[in-house]
């Protein structure tokens, strides 16, 4: 029982990575945003992005 | 499967077949339920243990039995049905063997069917076994035996002794009587030899669960819970372990071929790339732009955004927007590069990469352009960088997470079966190798 049900999941995997992949998954978190204006192709400072603000490391050891 | 008594059930007791007779030593009634079939009967006022083929009932042998003594769980006399078969109760005794100075006992029940050859089963600790005699003689090799082209591996050699008896015994039973016992076990089945000073007798045993005892006899309340591993316990884990690595190690090449193939069939189109400039000189200027508009074609598939930049001890950052052109649908996302280095007292060191990359998720195809707006440190005024955009590429994290996927349910099934035959063998002859404690040290 427990070789079968390997098996069934073992094909389950290999067929879940394909399908992932066939489908461009990506394991980044990728912010998504819906209806963004035309209007910044024109001005791009008019839109501002979510990470804009982000505490940048710079450091070094 | 006979054709002459198909499994023939008990006469409707007690009426005609028991015989009713009184004990010489006490004159306490004694119940004969087996018909002529017993050598031996108990007497269970007084714990004689009389002749059943002498019509005066000599004594034979008299013992003592202590008041704690445990009744038996299925009391004499009680009549179910085992493997289709009717059985009844007829005699109940306690062995032992003594192992490095420790005692273990278990219960021995005889079970009866005038068309049938005498039935056993066996308790030790929640553990039951349904015995019967061999009908041929197993073949002993070193430290194996074969019986009916099955092969047993040597569990344990012991002497065993008769500790209590009760009931009627289709042999001449003693109490203090000694055999030498020698098992041999091939989960669920258990092949024991008993060597007595006249006869060697082999039995084959069955690994039965209480709960099947306790509804084949329609006994009241539930079976005790089994104490640890049985010698011929079958394994909850029943797997051929090696058979699971088989399976894995093809679904690891599946996966390579997978991996190979999908990664071939990729288009890995590189649909824009371009070097940029970045200069922090005047803080007042508007560091965001747009790039020209790309396309990106086929089915929906991932993007990778690729980020080379000369740092140097030094970082840039960048806030981008893939947006499609035509119906405002945007991802967004930053990515840092930064490259450090220099040496200290434990030599060269070095953190950070000059290059980037990330992979959007499931992007249709259109018409699309990056707005970016980098960041930097004053400190370093100019950094060139390139930005590159591929549309539908592998992502080898998913294979990783496959192998693990499979290799996990592996080793836990290894693990699982291993430590349960390890508990097994734990208590036979043949110990598993143990790893010593440090901290048991006197």
């Amino acid at each position: 029982m427990f070789k079968k049900l390997y098996l069934a999941y073992g094909l389950l995997v290999l067929g879940g990575t394909g399908y992932a992949q066939h489908s461009g998954w990506s394991l980044d978190r990728i912010s998504q945003l819906k209806n963004i204006p035309k209007s910044v192709r024109d001005n791009p400072g008019s839109y501002r992005s979510i990470y804009s603000g982000y505490h940048h490391y710079t450091g070094g050891k | 499967m006979g054709a002459g008594h198909p499994n023939p059930p008990l006469p409707t007791p007690p009426k005609p077949q028991v015989k009713a007779l009184n004990c010489p030593g006490c004159g306490a009634a004694i119940v004969l339920r087996s018909m002529g079939h017993a050598e031996t009967v108990v007497c269970a006022s007084c714990h004689s243990i009389l002749d059943a083929k002498d019509p005066n009932l000599q004594i034979l042998q008299k013992f003592q039995a202590y008041t704690s003594e445990i009744p038996p769980m299925i009391p004499l006399g009680t009549r179910g049905k085992l493997r289709g078969t009717d059985y009844e109760v007829i005699g109940f005794q306690r062995r032992s063997i003594t192992v490095e100075g420790v005692r273990y006992d278990w219960h021995e029940y005889v079970l009866f069917n005038p068309y049938k050859p005498i039935r056993y089963l066996t308790e030790y600790q929640g553990h039951w076994n349904d015995i019967s005699v061999c009908k041929e003689l197993p073949v002993v090799e070193f430290a194996s035996a074969t019986y009916l082209g099955e092969r047993y591996k040597h569990f344990q050699s012991a002497d065993a002794a008769t500790n209590y008896v009760l009931g009627e015994f289709p042999w001449q039973v003693r109490v203090g009587e000694k055999a030498s016992v020698t098992e041999y076990v091939s989960p669920p089945r258990v092949l024991s030899s008993e060597k007595t000073e006249n006869e060697v007798t082999w039995s084959l045993g069955e690994y039965t669960y209480g709960a099947d005892i306790w509804k084949a006899f329609n006994l009241s309340g539930s079976a005790p819970e089994p104490i640890g591993v049985y010698e011929n316990q079958p394994s909850p884990v029943h797997v051929d372990v090696k058979a699971i690595w088989k399976a894995f190690a093809a679904f690891a090449i599946l996966l390579l071929v997978l991996m190979a193939g999908l990664d071939i069939s990729a288009h890995k189109t590189v649909a824009f790339d371009k070097n940029y400039l970045f200069t922090s000189g005047d803080p007042k200027a508007e560091a965001s732009f747009v790039t020209d508009i790309f396309d990106l074609d086929g089915h929906t598939s991932n993007v990778r955004v690729s980020t080379s930049a000369n740092v140097s001890n030094s970082w840039i950052y960048l806030n981008y927007a893939l947006i499609n052109q035509d119906t405002g649908q945007a991802w967004d996302f930053g990515r840092e590069v930064s490259y450090y280095y220099g040496t200290d007292s434990d030599g060269a060191w070095n953190e950070g990469s000059t290059h980037d990359s990330v992979v959007i998720p499931s992007v249709p195809a259109g018409k699309y352009y990056l707005r970016i707006e980098p960041e930097s440190d004053a400190r370093h005024p100019s950094i060139a960088y390139s930005v590159e955009v591929t549309r539908d590429v592998t992502v080898p994290g998913f294979f990783g997470i496959a192998f693990l996927a499979l290799l996990i349910p592996a080793v836990a099934i290894t693990w699982r079966s291993l430590s349960f035959e390890r508990a097994r063998w734990a208590e036979s002859d043949h110990p598993p190798l143990q790893l010593s404690s440090s901290g048991d040290n006197d």
